[in-house]
C-alpha cells in the first residue's frame, strides 16, 4: 500500500507562515475564503494529495459546514473533518457526517481530537479534564460506530453519554466503506489506545524516526495505521531550503512577543502532544533534516522536514520505515509549497516506493 | 395595518411527495438533491423568501444540506431547524455563523423543541416537554449573547454552562448581528419563548376565533406570528376540491394507522390538537378554506388552505388582518403548488405582500425589523 499524503487546508487569508497567536487574532481566519480554498482543493487534486484537513477551534469556521461547501465544488479530493466529543450529540454528528458523505460520494474522513485548551473547551461548555475527555470520546465513538453499523436501534448508557434506540434513516454513503476513516490525533497514551480501539489511523506529531517507530509499534501491532502531522520546507537546493526556513523566523515580531504568546499557550494547554513537541524544540535540529526551529513561535505542527526534494523524500521514507503510512503536511507559502511537493518530492517518493526500496 | 406579508416553503417533501404517508422508519434519509434544487429554484423565481430545512432522524442534516443546495441556487434563504439538547450553543453559533459566511444573508434559524420523546431519545435527549422549553430558553439566551459580539459570555444555568465563551466567525445577516429567529410551537410555553427570544412564532392554524386570541397575545408583545399550513389552490374552487379528493383517495386505512400511532406517541401540543381536531370534528372544514381532511393520512402539517386563487388570497388577507404576517407552506407535489401560489395567489395580494420575484423580498422585509 503506497503512502498517503494529505494537506492541511489553509484558513482564510492564511498564506505565509503565520504564528498560532497571530492567526488566532486575525479576522480573516474566522472567515472562509471560499474561492481561494476551492482553488487550493483543486490544486490538491492536481498535486496528488488525497485529502485536505479541515481543522476546528473557536477562531475558525466550522469544519463540517466549510467541508460541505468545498466538497460540492470539487471532484476527487477528500476532506478530513475535525471533531471533538462534547460539542454535539453523537447522533446529530453522525447525521451531519452521513449527509456530507451522500453529498460528496463518500469523500469524508474524521480527525478525532480531544481538545487542547481547557479555556477553549469551557467556551464550548466542556469542563472535563484531559483524561475524562478521552473517556467521553471513547463513548462518543462507540455510539457513532453503532449508528454506522445500521443494525437497528443503538442503546448506550455510559458515564458521559446516553442514547436510547438511536437510529438514523441516512446511512454513511461511500463506494468503499460503511463508515468513515477515522484519524485519531494526539501523542498521549489515551489517544494511542483510542486509535487502536476505534481508529483507522493514529495521527501523532513529529519526532525523530527512532522515537516515532517505538511509539507506533503497538498501534501497528493492533492492525491500525500510523500517521504524522509534519511541515515541509523544501527548495531546489538545501541552501535555499535553509534560507526559506530562516525567513519564517525573520518574519517574527522583533519583540519576540510571538514566542512569549506560544509559550504561554503551551503552559495553559493540557495537550500531551503540544507540550512534548515544545520540549523537543529545545534543540533546533532533531536530525540533519528535521527542524524544530519554528515550533516555539509557530506551534507544534511546524516541526518540519527541511531540504532539497531528494532529502525530503528520503526523510519521508525514513518515517515510512518507522511505520508511518499517512502524512498530513503543511508548508509555506501554503499553496506554492503543496505545488512544489507534488511536482518535485512526491514523484521521488513514488519512484522509491515502486523500486521497493522501502 | 400589520407589516407586509412574507412567504416561505418547506423543503421536506421535495422528491418524496408522499413521504408523510409512510411510517417514519421508512422515510428515505438521503438527500434528493436534484429535486430539492429544482423546488428551490422555482420557489425563488416566484418570490418565496426561504425554505424550511427540517430536522429529525428520518432526514438529512439541515445545515449540511443547506450548504449543498445553496451552492446551486441564487437567492433563496435557508431556515435551518435546530433543537436544543443536541449541540453546544457555542458550537451551534459557530456552525450557523459559518453557514452564513458561505451563504451571506441567506441563513435564518427555526428553533423547535421536538415532538416525540422516543425520537429525542435517539439523540440522547430525555427531558419532558416543559423542561425542553426551559432548556431552549437557556440555549437561546447563550446564543443571543454570542451573536451580540459584545465581549465574552458567561452562563451558568440548569442545563447549560459556558465560561468566557466566544465565537470568532461572525453571522453575515443583513442589518442584524444575529440570524432572524423563528420558533415553532403551539403551546403557551412556545408562545412565551417566542415572545422572549424569537422574531416570529410558527404555529398551526385553527378556527378563526380560537386562532385570533393566540395571535393577538403574541403580536401584542412585538413578536410576529406565522402559520405553518399546507396549500391546495387551483384556478377554481371545484378544481381545488378535486385535487384534495384525489390526494386522499390514494391512501388506505393503513395510512391512518401511521398517524394515529404517531399522534399517540407525540407530546407536542400542536401535533396532538390538530390531529384530534381532524379525527373528532363533525366537519373537515374549520373555516370555509381551512381543511383537515388530509391530516389523518399525512399528519398535522397537512392541515391545508384549500380553494380557488381568490379564496386562498382572501383567507390570507383575513389572517393578515388578524395579525399573521408570515406563511410557511407545503403542497403535493410542492413544485406544482408553489407555481399555483406564485402565479395565481400572489398577484391577488397586491401591496399586502412585499415580494420581489427574484426572491429578495425577505431582505427588504428584514431591513425594516
Amino acid at each position: 500500500m503506497s503512502l498517503a499524503f494529505h494537506w492541511r487546508l489553509p484558513q482564510g487569508g492564511e498564506r505565509d507562515g503565520a504564528t498560532r497567536a497571530s492567526q488566532a487574532t486575525r479576522a480573516e481566519t474566522a472567515l472562509p475564503d471560499l474561492s481561494a480554498q476551492v482553488d487550493f482543493c483543486r490544486q490538491a487534486e492536481q498535486s496528488g494529495i488525497d485529502s485536505v484537513l479541515v481543522d476546528l477551534n473557536v477562531a475558525k469556521p466550522d469544519p463540517i459546514a466549510l467541508a460541505t461547501a468545498l466538497a460540492v465544488r470539487t471532484q476527487r479530493v477528500r476532506f478530513i473533518v475535525a471533531v471533538r466529543s462534547g460539542l454535539l450529540s453523537p447522533t446529530l454528528f453522525v447525521q451531519q457526517i452521513n449527509t456530507l458523505s451522500a453529498l460528496s460520494k463518500g469523500r469524508v474522513s474524521l480527525n478525532v481530537v480531544a481538545g487542547h485548551s481547557p479555556a477553549e473547551q469551557k467556551s464550548y461548555g466542556d469542563f472535563l479534564s484531559h483524561g475524562e475527555r478521552y473517556a467521553r470520546t471513547d463513548e462518543f465513538l462507540t455510539i457513532c460506530h453503532g449508528l454506522w453499523a445500521c443494525a437497528g436501534g443503538v442503546t448506550f448508557s455510559g458515564r458521559y453519554l446516553r442514547i436510547e434506540d438511536g437510529r438514523l434513516n441516512a446511512p454513511f454513503v461511500s463506494p468503499e466503506r460503511s463508515s468513515p476513516e477515522i484519524f485519531v490525533a494526539g501523542n498521549s497514551a489515551e489517544s494511542c489506545g483510542l486509535a487502536q480501539k476505534w481508529g483507522t489511523c493514529w495521527m501523532r506529531l513529529g519526532d525523530t524516526p527512532a522515537r516515532v517507530a517505538e511509539s507506533v509499534a503497538p498501534v501497528l501491532a493492533a492492525g491500525v495505521a500510523a500517521g504524522l502531522r509534519l511541515s515541509i520546507i523544501s527548495a531546489p537546493t538545501r541552501a535555499e531550503a535553509l534560507r526559506s526556513a530562516a525567513s519564517v523566523l525573520d518574519a517574527l515580531d522583533a519583540s519576540r512577543r510571538d514566542r512569549a504568546t506560544e509559550s504561554a499557550f503551551v503552559d495553559r494547554s493540557d495537550s500531551v502532544s503540544i507540550k512534548q513537541t515544545y520540549e523537543l524544540a529545545a534543540s533546533e535540529w532533531l536530525t540533519d533534516c528535521l527542524w524544530a526551529g519554528a515550533v516555539r513561535s509557530h506551534g507544534a505542527t511546524t516541526l518540519a522536514l527541511v531540504g532539497a526534494p531528494d532529502a525530503v523524500a528520503a526523510g519521508i521514507m525514513e518515517f515510512a520505515r518507522a511505520g508511518i503510512s499517512h502524512f498530513i503536511l503543511s508548508g509555506w507559502p501554503k499553496l506554492e509549497s503543496m505545488i512544489f511537493f507534488g511536482r518535485h518530492i512526491l514523484p521521488a517518493i513514488r519512484t522509491i516506493e515502486s523500486a521497493g526500496a522501502c | 395595518m400589520p407589516e407586509p406579508l412574507r412567504f416561505h416553503w418547506s423543503l421536506s417533501q421535495a422528491g418524496q411527495t408522499f413521504r408523510r404517508a409512510q411510517p417514519r422508519e421508512q422515510h428515505p434519509g438521503m438527500p434528493a438533491l436534484a429535486d430539492q434544487v429544482q423546488l428551490c429554484r422555482v420557489a425563488e423565481q416566484v418570490g418565496i423568501e426561504s425554505m424550511l430545512m427540517a430536522i429529525g432522524y428520518t432526514r438529512p442534516d439541515p445545515l449540511v444540506l443547506s450548504m449543498a443546495i445553496g451552492a446551486q441556487t441564487g437567492s433563496i434563504k435557508f431556515m435551518i431547524a435546530c433543537r436544543s439538547g443536541l449541540i453546544s450553543p457555542t458550537y451551534f453559533v459557530q456552525q450557523v455563523n459559518t453557514a452564513s459566511t458561505l451563504l451571506p444573508d441567506r441563513i435564518c434559524i427555526n428553533m423547535v423543541c421536538g415532538h416525540t420523546p422516543y425520537e429525542l431519545g435517539y439523540y440522547g435527549d430525555f427531558l419532558e416537554h416543559d423542561e425542553r422549553y426551559s432548556r431552549t430558553a437557556e440555549f437561546m439566551a447563550i446564543c443571543r449573547e454570542l451573536w451580540r459580539r459584545d465581549g465574552r459570555v458567561n452562563f451558568d444555568g440548569t442545563y447549560y454552562r459556558v465560561e468566557n465563551a466566544w465565537v470568532d466567525t461572525p453571522m453575515i445577516s443583513g442589518t442584524s448581528r444575529g440570524p432572524e429567529v423563528f420558533l415553532g410551537g403551539n403551546s403557551v410555553q412556545a408562545e412565551d419563548l417566542a415572545i422572549e427570544y424569537a422574531d416570529c412564532l410558527w404555529r398551526f392554524p385553527d378556527a378563526d376565533d380560537k386562532l385570533a386570541v393566540r395571535v393577538a397575545r403574541v403580536v401584542a408583545s412585538g413578536t410576529r406570528v406565522g402559520l405553518l399550513v399546507s396549500l391546495i389552490t387551483r384556478p377554481t374552487r371545484e378544481a381545488a376540491l378535486d385535487a384534495a379528493s384525489v390526494l386522499i383517495a390514494g391512501f388506505s386505512a393503513q395510512t391512518r394507522v401511521v398517524h394515529r400511532d404517531f399522534a399517540a406517541r407525540s407530546d407536542s401540543t400542536g401535533f396532538r390538537s390538530v390531529y384530534a381536531a381532524a379525527e373528532d370534528a363533525a366537519t373537515e372544514w374549520l373555516t370555509p378554506t381551512l381543511w383537515t381532511g388530509a391530516v389523518p393520512y399525512l399528519g398535522a402539517p397537512a392541515i391545508a388552505l384549500v380553494g380557488s386563487y381568490e379564496d386562498v388570497a382572501d383567507a390570507i388577507l383575513g389572517y393578515h388582518t388578524m395579525g399573521v404576517t408570515q406563511f410557511l407552506f407545503m403542497g403535493w407535489p410542492d413544485v406544482e403548488e408553489v407555481r399555483h401560489f406564485g402565479e395565481g395567489v400572489l398577484p391577488l395580494l397586491g401591496d399586502a405582500a412585499l415580494v420581489n420575484r427574484d426572491g429578495r423580498a425577505g431582505a427588504r422585509a428584514a431591513a425594516t425589523r
